[in-house]
């Protein structure tokens, strides 16, 4: 599999994916790799929906994001990956998906999670599974949209 | 580069710029001209000039109107007509919009006329439906 994309974004597929995202990365597949999401099978469907035309949408639990990234039938797939969470990214890290770099679209506040930008709100949780990524090499940006200039996560964590 | 003006009875024109930099970012070469109550034409034509002195519009200009034979398009006719780089599309939406800005940034060299089909095109399909009779499991489709 060819990642050209890993972004964490809890709207999963919304405007800026859509329109954006999937022109600038020119993937074939959107794969969401969510336990949560997968397991409810009304967003499930709807996400399915709403993939931008010539674009295959998927949503998949991580255990089955890990097979697909393992199967060689999907090794020349250009495949955008989308995750809510990055314990979730580190998960396939761990498990053997080759992520270089992670864009940070957005992550909604909730009760518990701190702002530490305009669209990025983190909790402890979080927090610990970014300093993991990157202690492991990865890049860890926060962009909406391809023009924007990169803001590096680890230095706004501080 | 060519100049997107949007041009609207009231201010959608400017709401639609804002909700189209939510999606793509911010615009610069994107003029939203509006045609607020009490005005004519004639204002219109003017703020039309005013946007076109400060965009690039070397590669022409595509004036994205809200309504066919309304006030916004009336007035862009007046210009259209003396420059054959200049063009119009009625029915603006954010579809179009954001596709416009996107062909934009891309600037690939198309002329007006390629854009203005580019710019119906991403209109009408971003006219879609959706009802719950709609869903097909496409079993075939799963990875």
């Amino acid at each position: 599999m060819n990642i050209v994309l890993a972004r964490i974004d809890d709207r999963l597929i919304h405007g800026q994916v859509a329109t954006v995202w999937s022109k600038v990365t020119g993937c074939q597949r959107i794969i969401v790799c969510d336990d949560e999401v997968a397991k409810d099978t009304i967003r499930a469907t709807l996400l399915k929906q709403v993939a931008p035309a010539g674009i295959k949408s998927h949503v998949v639990d991580l255990d089955k994001a890990i097979r697909v990234y393992e199967n060689p039938k999907y090794e020349n797939e250009k495949c955008l990956l989308l995750f809510t969470n990055p314990t979730s990214v580190l998960y396939l890290v761990e498990h053997g998906v080759d992520i270089k770099s992670v864009n940070i679209g957005g992550m909604s506040f909730k009760e518990g999670k701190h702002q530490i930008t305009g669209a990025v709100s983190v909790d402890d949780k979080d927090i610990e599974s970014f300093k993991k990524l990157n202690e492991k090499g990865i890049e860890l940006e926060i962009r909406k949209v391809d023009t924007d200039k990169k803001v590096m996560l680890m230095d706004v964590l501080k | 580069m060519f100049g997107i003006i949007v041009g609207t009875h009231g201010i959608f024109a400017q709401e639609l710029l804002k909700s189209c930099e939510m999606i793509c970012g911010e615009q610069k070469n994107v003029r939203a001209v509006t045609l607020i109550p009490g005005e004519g034409p004639d204002d219109v034509v003017k703020k039309y000039e005013a946007a076109i002195a400060e965009l690039d519009c070397e590669g022409g200009v595509l004036f994205l109107n809200d309504l066919f034979g309304g006030s916004p398009y009336n007035a862009a006719c007046r210009l259209v007509i003396g420059n054959e780089n200049y063009g119009i599309v009625t029915g603006v939406n954010l579809p179009m919009l954001i596709e416009m800005c996107s062909a934009q940034m891309m600037d690939d060299g198309s002329d007006i006329m390629a854009l203005m089909e580019k710019a119906v095109e991403a209109g009408k399909n971003g006219t879609q439906t959706f009802h719950a009779s709609q869903i097909s499991d496409d079993e075939e489709e799963d990875l």
